[in-house]
């Protein structure tokens, strides 16, 4: 299965917490970006995908008419007429009815919006540009526009962020009939206006902690699967592009810092808007080009990710073989037996005790 | 012999030694300005602390302003404390010295320690001001100070920027006029100084040396007088940036000798090298073996890498014969070596070789002095490893290593330095005021507080100002008593410490508090404990940790959080395994920085 991804690096204002490739203000490029990255597509023609996913940034901006062309432009070149899945990512606040309705038109089966929270004073704070009720309202429109699958990020952490707050968001999303939704835990990145001016009154790991299994068990209350660390869905709502990453499947990116893997080979576009506009196809490019073992390794720390799913030894053995395993094995096994991951016969999964540090589980995982 | 000058170069660190070195090089033609880094720090750590650990020498031709030639043997020394034997060997190799103040910092400790060095071993002293070219140098007070605190002539100072090259001719004319030749005889019977030495893996040990009578040339026999031992001469010859093989040294020459030496043991700073064929020459008087002062157990971080850091010790004593290192077991640790050095700086030099030039991945546990323990069955035990103290039960008392400090401070930072001092359980010698801006204080500290954190303490209570310099002073007894650590329950011998017992549970408290910040937080909780015997003084948990990173692993980016990840493995293939706990290198040292 191959997934194709296209990022959109452009926001209204930078939030406080990310470090993402992302340029505010800028939004005068769009047009010519929009361009630059069917250029690219056309060094791609041909390929068939079976999921797509335009995320950023905030793809929102580039409203209903450069959407199109967008689309437009890729199909052009790509074969994306049988997709499973197409997936855009929306900011509340950019996010009109003339919008749904082009996404719903051009393909769009499923949108993730950037909810973060329905507190207000959380999202000021942290510097989101929209309102709870600008949130609230667009997720209503994409269900209005006929889109059934509508996912929401979450973060948990948010300076100001209480556990009532918490169950706020979350009863008011799943109680408008959210069929997927992503939580991350905020986290101080270096280079970012918080890490530049940390917030006072930021929730401590403990919090983050105690709430996140908290909010794990009110989704389940209603019946998500927590399909993904930091994802939970309804039956048969699991994203599949991402799955695609988790599952080590091949994806291309398109656009300024987008990453693809494809026949065992990883590499990066560089972040660099103006290069990429001026020329996509000479626009630097980061290589990862790695040994079996690492391969292999990482491919068991990204299935380990899946929660329910895991990962099926024998089905990684037989696509990297027996010999490369064996330290692989070795390591599984310490970690089996430190009770931080569950052994059942060939399959592995992460103990429910360790979701919250799989880093430090991920790290023996490697090579 | 009458055109020979041999001398070496004496300051405080960072007073611009190694400029000044390269300079006189770099006018004397003997290097190129654009090779000028500082050739006669070779090794990079020393470039990197800025100070020059093992004396080398270099000859150089001059042709003075009056058209004479002379051979200008410039010999490098290690400028700090406990390199002071190494020092003081260099000196004697010498006729004169230059001694070098930086004309903004002005006479400090080191400057006096070195100048009365040189006057001991009755050398010319040739003063300079240094880095005359800074904004804010003070050229006239520092010219005071070195007349009221050294008693040396204000006319007879130069004024340089070694950096720009202003005055440095004038300085070698000066060299070559007012440092005296040597005198000896190449006649008499052979007599050198050992004043440094280097392995070579295809020669041997080389010492380098200073013959002060007779010649030397290959097929000779010689004979050191310390161990009466005789090797045959295969060469000799200067130090040119290089080794410049020669037919013959004579009295009065600086240079090496190649003898087929393949025990680094055999070779000792300060030893007199005669001819075989008159060993009744007498030693040159001031030998001494260099004895070890700082212990502290080194580990190597993966248990099975123990035979290959032995090899790596062994390399590396045939480069530096002053460290010392034997087997050592720790319940905690595993299997390692216990080290000697002679001070803390020559401790961190070594170790961070070991790491960089050895490429050992080790854990260094604390430093210890070496403490005379007195039982109750008459017995005397010299032991350098706290975790070999005998229970208190049977100890009848314990005397430690002093030293007698000098620190040199401007008059507003004295009280600040005297309260440090008489914290760190010193006693007042004497206070002397050379002059109305400064003060001299003489103090007698036990040398376990001086390899803590005293120097860097008293850099901070003096906002940098005051200097500092010591020699051994005997062994006083005191009331101390062996405080264990336990982690997670066990007690972790190496990191067991000797304490005074006055604020024995104040200082065990700060230990376990930066315990409990250095040790990452596990999946379990790990309680943390200092005792004294069975009584426990101070506890604290390190909470278990919660949780880590979950964001958004955005794009399919996978390559970075790869390398996030193996990022953080690397950081945790330097921690060492302590029962189920992974303690990292910092925390074994953490009582040397301790905030009480």
């Amino acid at each position: 299965m191959r997934g194709l991804y296209i990022h959109i690096p452009f926001c209204i204002s930078k939030c406080r917490y990310c470090d993402f490739y992302s340029l505010a203000g800028k939004t005068d490029l769009i047009e010519g970006y929009v361009s630059a990255v069917v250029r690219e597509a056309e060094k791609y023609g041909g390929t068939s995908f079976k999921t797509m996913y335009v995320g950023g940034g905030t793809p929102s901006l580039l409203g209903p008419r450069r959407l199109a062309d967008l689309v437009d432009g890729l199909r052009s070149h790509l074969q994306i007429d049988c997709l499973l899945e197409a997936t855009i990512e929306a900011n509340p606040e950019s996010t009109d009815e003339d919008f749904l309705r082009m996404v719903r038109d051009i393909g769009f089966n499923r949108i993730s919006i950037g909810v973060q929270s329905l507190d207000d004073d959380e999202l000021k704070k942290a510097g989101r540009v929209h309102s709870s009720t600008q949130a609230l309202k667009a997720i209503e429109l994409a269900f209005n526009c006929g889109i059934d699958n509508v996912s929401a990020d979450i973060i948990i952490g948010l300076p100001g962020q209480t556990v009532e707050s918490l169950d706020n968001t979350l009863r008011k999303l799943v109680g408008i009939g959210l069929t997927h939704a992503s939580v991350y835990c905020l986290s101080i990145e270096e280079g970012t206006a918080f890490a530049a001016c940390p917030p006072a009154d930021l929730p401590d790991d403990e919090f983050q902690a105690s709430v996140y299994e908290r909010v794990a068990g009110i989704l389940k209350e209603y019946g998500f699967i927590h399909y993904e660390i930091s994802n939970f869905a309804l039956q048969g709502k699991e994203c599949l592009h991402n799955l695609n990453y988790w599952r080590g499947g091949e994806y291309i990116g398109l656009g300024s810092s987008a990453a693809s893997h494809v026949g065992g080979r990883r590499w990066k576009n560089e972040a660099n808007l103006h290069a990429y506009m001026d020329d996509p196809l000479a626009a630097g490019i980061e290589e990862d080009i790695v040994d079996a073992e690492t391969k292999m390794a990482e491919e068991a720390m990204l299935r380990l990710r899946l929660l329910e799913e895991g990962l099926d030894t024998g089905q990684l053995t037989m696509r990297y073989g027996l010999n490369e395993f064996k330290d692989l094995e070795k390591r599984l096994n310490i970690l089996a037996g430190q009770k931080k991951l569950v052994k059942n016969g060939k399959r592995y999964k992460l103990a429910p005790g360790s979701i919250l540090t799989s880093n430090h589980v991920f790290v023996d995982v490697i090579k | 012999m009458n055109n020979i000058r041999n001398f070496c170069i004496i300051a405080h660190i960072d007073h611009g030694k190694s400029t000044l070195a390269d300079r006189i090089l770099e006018l004397t033609g003997l290097i190129r300005k654009a090779s000028m880094e500082q050739m006669l720090d070779s090794m990079d750590l020393e470039r990197e602390r800025g100070i020059t650990i093992k004396a080398k020498s270099v000859r150089i031709p001059y042709k003075s302003a009056g058209g004479a030639e002379f051979i200008l043997n410039l010999i490098d020394t290690p400028g700090h404390v406990d390199f002071n034997y190494e020092v003081s060997r260099s000196l004697m190799a010498c006729e004169g010295a230059v001694l070098l103040v930086d004309a903004s910092q002005g006479v400090e400790a080191q400057t006096i320690a070195n100048a009365n060095l040189a006057l001991d071993a009755g050398l010319k002293i040739i003063p300079v001001i240094n880095k005359i070219d800074l904004p804010n140098a003070m050229v006239d007070d520092c010219s005071l100070q070195l007349y009221s605190m050294l008693g040396l002539h204000i006319e007879d100072i130069l004024h340089v920027s070694a950096k720009e090259g202003t005055g440095v001719l004038e300085l070698l004319d000066a060299i070559a006029d007012r440092i005296p030749p040597p005198q000896g005889s190449s006649s008499d019977p052979l007599k050198c100084l050992i004043f440094d030495s280097f392995y070579d893996a295809y020669r041997g040990v080389i010492p380098h040396l200073r013959v002060f009578n007779g010649s030397l040339k290959a097929g000779d026999k010689i004979m050191l007088k310390s161990t009466e031992k005789v090797f045959e001469v295969e060469e000799v010859g200067y130090f040119s940036l290089g080794l410049t093989q020669a037919a013959g040294l004579n009295a009065g020459d600086v240079g090496y000798v190649v003898a087929l030496i393949r025990n680094a043991g055999e070779i000792h700073v300060g030893d007199t090298v005669v001819s075989a064929d008159h060993p009744e020459v007498p030693a040159i008087p001031g030998f001494r073996m260099s004895q070890p002062m700082v212990y502290c157990g080194v580990y190597p971080i993966i248990t099975s890498d123990y035979a290959r850091l032995g090899a790596a010790l062994e390399k590396f004593k045939l480069n530096d014969s002053s460290i010392t290192f034997e087997k050592e077991t720790s319940a905690a640790l595993g299997y390692g070596y216990r080290m000697g050095f002679l001070g803390l700086l020559h401790m961190e030099i070594a170790l961070e070789r070991l790491k960089r030039e050895y490429e050992q991945d080790i854990i260094a546990t604390m430093p210890s002095v070496i403490y005379k323990v007195a039982t109750k069955n008459g017995e005397t035990l010299m032991l350098d490893n706290p975790s070999k103290f005998p229970p208190e039960g049977q100890i009848e008392h314990i005397e430690e290593p002093m030293i007698r400090a000098r620190v040199i401070v401007p008059s507003g930072f004295v009280g600040p330095c005297m309260e440090l001092a008489e914290a760190k359980r010193g006693s007042l010698v004497g206070i002397e005021h050379p002059d109305d801006k400064r003060a001299i204080l003489v103090y007698d500290l036990p040398l376990a507080e001086m390899i803590t954190d005293f120097y860097d303490r008293l850099k901070s209570v003096s906002r940098g100002y005051a200097s500092m310099d010591y020699e051994m002073n005997g062994y006083r007894s005191a009331d101390l008593v062996k405080v264990d650590i336990l982690v997670n329950n066990s007690a972790v011998d190496a990191l067991s410490y000797i304490s005074p017992k006055e604020g024995a549970s104040i200082k065990g408290r700060a230990l376990i508090y930066k315990l409990s910040k250095v040790i990452p937080r596990h999946q379990f909780k790990i309680p943390l404990q200092a005792a004294i015997g069975s009584q426990v003084i101070a506890r604290a948990d390190i909470f278990p940790m919660r949780k880590d990173v979950i964001a958004k692993c955005y794009g399919g980016d996978i390559t970075r959080k790869r390398k996030l990840l193996e990022k953080q493995k690397e950081g945790k293939k330097k921690m060492k395994m302590v029962g189920f706990v992974e303690v990292p290198q910092e925390a074994f040292l953490s009582l040397m920085k301790i905030e009480e």
